[in-house]
């Protein structure tokens, strides 16, 4: 028992000598590749090889190593890939973003296969708002006509003053010559 | 005998936060109803509404704008044509009330001079979520010498009273006009001002 830290004092430095497969010994579990599998199954075996004993015990025991290393080879083969995927996905990832950000902090990347993008613009959206305004307001001006001609307030020879305001934004500024104008559209609106 | 149907028309506007409740107060004026469902309205909409006034049929268009960001250069168009704004917050929602300052910007920068304003504090239904006190939405409105109302569209509270005091507001100050000058001769429509784009027949 007292003499095992020397044996491997011993065995270190023959295999320091070599500087090979016996390094993968030293690496980080994580950085393991299959090839350093490879090394420490190679030092394994020929440690095993060393020991003369070739009873039944020692060959159950080197046919389990043999599976345990199979077994480690697997799971380094298998982390390495999957290591390797996500790299790969990661860098997909990166030059979307890059693609995406190259058309500018303020402009909206839009997804041409969806149904519910934006579509119109402002300038669309206002004057179809402008249409439904306007027609909402003739509507209103026709059923109170209705009310009128029904209730027979309305004859039929002199219609009523109704008027809707329906100045289109840009259009409110008016000038005093706008006046006969006014009465004029009054007079249309009364005999629509 | 054709008999009109109004004297005046007067176009209001209402604007503030989305959410605070411009539809519903506007809904409870006009119709006298009420709506738990919250629809954004899009872009701008209108109600009409014919009150009487100083014995004057007074017609109130009034323009019904969205408080999202997005519909920003739609709304402020509207605000030109407005004799009378009216700016809603939320009492329980600080943030609606903080941008007041933001709304009455956008006024200046938007609407008529000679406008008239009004800040109402809506939802005072509300109390126990309240996180504006009333102080704070009087103290504005004494800084901008704008009439204050706490109005709740929900339990019919101020609601009526607001538009009414606004219109009334409106006709002391084109009755003033009117006295000034500007008209020509009686069964006439008077232009008043082109800044109140504003149509007035006396009988």
């Amino acid at each position: 028992d007292s003499d095992m830290p020397l044996m491997e004092e011993s065995e270190k430095l023959r295999f320091g000598e070599e500087s090979s497969p016996a390094l993968a010994f030293e690496k980080d579990a994580f950085e393991l590749t299959v090839e350093d599998v490879y090394d420490i199954s190679y030092v394994i075996g020929r440690d095993l090889l060393k020991i003369s004993s070739t009873g039944e015990e020692v060959s159950d025991l080197q046919f389990r190593i043999v599976r345990v290393l199979e077994m480690f080879e697997t799971l380094v083969n298998k982390y390495n890939l999957s290591l390797e995927e996500l790299k790969m996905e990661r860098d997909n990832l990166k030059s979307e973003l890059d693609r995406i950000q190259t058309a500018g902090p303020n402009q909206l990347v839009v997804d041409l296969t969806d149904p519910n993008r934006p579509r119109f613009t402002m300038q669309e959206l206002k004057e179809v708002l402008q249409e439904r305004n306007q027609l909402k307001a003739q509507l209103m001006v026709a059923q109170e006509e209705l009310q009128l001609y029904k209730s027979g307030i309305l004859p039929q020879a002199e219609p009523a003053m109704v008027e809707v305001d329906l100045e289109t934004p840009a259009a409110t500024e008016h000038s005093p010559a706008t006046i006969n104008d006014a009465k004029e559209e009054k007079t249309t609106i009364g005999k629509l | 005998m054709a008999k009109k149907t109004y004297d005046l028309l007067f176009k209001l506007l209402l604007i503030g936060d989305s959410g605070v409740g411009k539809t519903c107060v506007l809904f409870r004026f006009s119709d006298d109803a009420f709506n738990t469902t919250f629809i954004s309205t899009i872009g701008i909409d209108f109600k009409i509404k014919t009150v009487e006034l100083q014995g004057k049929k007074i017609k109130l268009q009034i323009w019904d704008t969205a408080g999202q960001e997005r519909f920003h250069t739609i709304t402020t168009s509207y605000y030109r044509g407005a004799m009378g704004i009216m700016l809603v917050y939320d009492i329980t929602n600080a943030k609606s009330f903080e941008n007041i300052s933001k709304w009455l910007r956008n006024i200046d920068e938007h609407a008529n001079e000679d406008v008239e304003r009004m800040l109402l504090g809506n939802k005072c239904d509300m109390e126990d979520k309240r996180v504006v006190p009333k102080a704070k939405g009087e103290q504005i409105a004494r800084e901008h010498g704008i009439r204050f109302f706490e109005t709740s569209a929900k339990a019919n509270i101020n609601i009526e009273k607001a538009f009414l005091t606004l219109a009334e507001d409106i006709l002391r100050k084109v009755c003033d006009l009117t006295t000034m000058s500007f008209f020509q001769s009686q069964h006439q429509y008077f232009y008043l001002s082109h800044t109140l784009t504003l149509f007035f027949k006396i009988n």
